[in-house]
């Protein structure tokens, strides 16, 4: 689409995605020249799906899926753009913390798949469907969430062997013991 | 029926051929860092690759929640330690939108001077490492040293070559030292001219022609579905780029064109790189041009606290869209700060570019692609 006169603003993209979205949105605002549309976690699949597939709308590019953790709730965040508009859209999608749950989009974009094995990874955020769940920047067994607000710093655990053999000082054969080497 | 089956017979067990795994990095040249690729293998043949990351995680994300927003400007320029000033200029730029302070001018001039020099030593560096990876050393050579040329202008105005901490909330550090301007003027004269000796080594050569033609072909769709930006993206033919549409800082007022491909090989990304290093000088010229006086920076104080809220900025770095979104609480360290890699994205790919193609393909798609792990591990 290239005639500048095709491009949307703000408010225009904010009646089209009420027109799009009826009930699906809980909330839409314009925040910081960014739409937000707030959804529930279990219409998100549908919401991504009308947005992608609108000819105005469009969202055909995906840049980022944002977990943040409020300690009350946790949050999904979608952040979206076009590129036959400069409206960007964020979806909002509010979680439960004790069981942060909501379903994948990584068939709708293929840019979620590592950014939803990344939200998993530091926060928990399990995205149902998800075609290969796994941790993808810390370590396989690690033992938390490291971004969540309670999470406490790994505790890197020591073997006896390890302090038996670091402990001995390395002396030569017929070498007098010597108390403090510098 | 090839010989050795003729001689051994076909139930020989040396003809079960099994799909062999192979470990690519985290130690290898051609992963630019520490990436691990583990690829499945018949013969030369790339069945399936699977990226594996966090060898540099380092938790920057985490960290920015224990410091100070001043603090934390030091360690964000280490993040892609080869366009770290583009780290810095997208996290003040969500700051500043947070405490929306309109920064000087000349701030903003300078800002875009330093950023273009930064874009032209990055792209020295995908070039030269892109055809490092194919076997040929001397552009890499003939890159780095020009890159000393823009380490010393660098050098000159931050006091370091690579992690720069020039920004400051509202402008940046100092003014640009006497002499600047002058041996900026004679690097760029300099500077088109040696793109061309570049372009005379490298573009028309044979066998550089036969290694990236039609090789790793990227989509317009494709690129978009997987959240590829910035040279990867235009090398395919979709018309983006951030500093002219969103229009940030003083990137209105310059004229330049974005560099597009068509076919999005592995040739169409370096022809792009390429391109973007001229335009870059052009856009260099035209900011000293128009650099006006008046202060650089608004003297904030050490402490600030933005009020709560949450934002998203993002600059076009050598790489494509880099983001920072930022949650404050109102208090003097960030409720959560996310960063947003184009790298990651591009990494993403790999599996889908380089699956079919034989390991030696795998090397130049993956240069191609200029992929920086700093960034992608965070």
């Amino acid at each position: 689409m290239t005639a500048e006169a095709a491009r949307l603003n703000a408010p225009e993209a904010l009646e089209r995605s009420r027109d799009l979205l009826g009930k699906l949105a809980r909330d839409l605002t314009i925040s910081d020249w960014h739409l937000v549309i707030e959804v529930r976690p279990g219409d998100l699949p549908e919401v991504a799906l009308r947005l992608r597939d609108d000819e105005k709308l469009s969202c055909k590019y995906l840049s980022c899926i944002i977990g943040v953790d409020y300690m009350d709730w946790m949050e999904a965040l979608y952040l979206l753009r076009s590129q036959d508009h400069s409206v960007p859209i964020r979806i909002r999608v509010r979680l439960d913390r004790e069981k942060p749950e909501v379903p994948s989009v990584a068939y709708i974009w293929s840019a979620a798949n590592w950014h939803e094995r990344e939200s998993y990874d530091f926060f928990g955020i399990r995205f149902l469907g998800h075609p290969d769940l796994r941790r993808i920047l810390t370590r396989e067994d690690y033992d938390t969430h490291p971004m969540k607000k309670d999470a406490r710093p790994h505790r890197v655990r020591r073997t006896e062997w390890q302090w038996e053999n670091l402990g001995k000082p390395l002396r030569l054969p017929g070498e007098p013991e010597r108390s403090n080497r510098s | 029926m090839s010989s050795t089956e003729e001689l051994m017979g076909p139930g020989h067990p040396e003809f079960h051929l099994e799909e062999m795994v192979l470990n690519m990095g985290p130690q290898h040249p051609s992963t630019h860092g520490v990436l691990r690729l583990v690829l499945h293998l018949d013969g030369e043949l790339v069945v399936s690759v699977e990226p594996q990351l966090g060898y540099l995680h380092r938790g920057f994300e985490k960290l920015a929640e224990n410091r100070t927003y001043l603090q934390y400007l030091a360690m964000i320029s280490r993040l892609d330690y080869l366009s770290g000033f583009f780290m810095e200029w997208s996290y003040v730029r969500s700051v500043e939108a947070m405490m929306r302070l309109e920064v000087p001018k000349r701030a903003e001039y300078i800002r875009v001077i330093i950023g273009e020099l930064n874009r032209i030593i990055s792209h020295h560096i995908a070039f030269g490492d892109f055809l490092m990876n194919l076997g040929a050393s001397t552009p890499f050579v003939w890159a780095f040293r020009d890159r000393e040329d823009v380490y010393d202008l660098l050098e000159m105005v931050t006091g370091q070559r690579m992690m720069y901490n020039y920004m400051r909330i509202g402008g940046v550090r100092w003014d640009l030292p006497d002499g600047f301007e002058e041996r900026c003027r004679k690097f760029l004269k300099g500077f088109p001219s040696k793109v061309d000796e570049y372009e005379k080594l490298v573009t028309e050569n044979e066998i550089f022609l036969s290694r990236t033609l039609g090789m790793g072909i990227i989509k317009p769709f494709e690129a978009l579905d997987y959240g590829i930006s910035g040279p990867n993206a235009r090398a395919s033919g979709v018309d983006w780029d951030l500093r002219r549409e969103t229009g940030y800082s003083v990137y209105p007022e310059f004229d330049f064109k974005v560099p597009l491909g068509e076919h999005g090989d592995c040739f169409d990304r370096y022809k792009c790189r390429i391109e973007e290093m001229r335009e870059s000088a052009k856009i260099i010229e035209q900011a000293l041009d128009a650099l006006c006086g008046g202060p650089v920076n608004l003297k904030i104080p050490p402490m600030v606290r933005p009020p709560a809220g949450d934002i998203y900025r993002a600059v076009e770095t050598p790489r494509g869209e880099f983001g920072v979104y930022l949650v404050s609480n109102g208090g003097l360290r960030p409720w959560r700060l996310k960063l947003r890699d184009p790298t990651f994205s591009a990494i993403s790919m790999i599996p889908k570019l380089t699956a079919g193609n034989k390991i030696a393909d795998l090397v130049a798609i993956a240069g191609s692609l200029d992929l920086i792990m700093g960034g992608v591990d965070r």
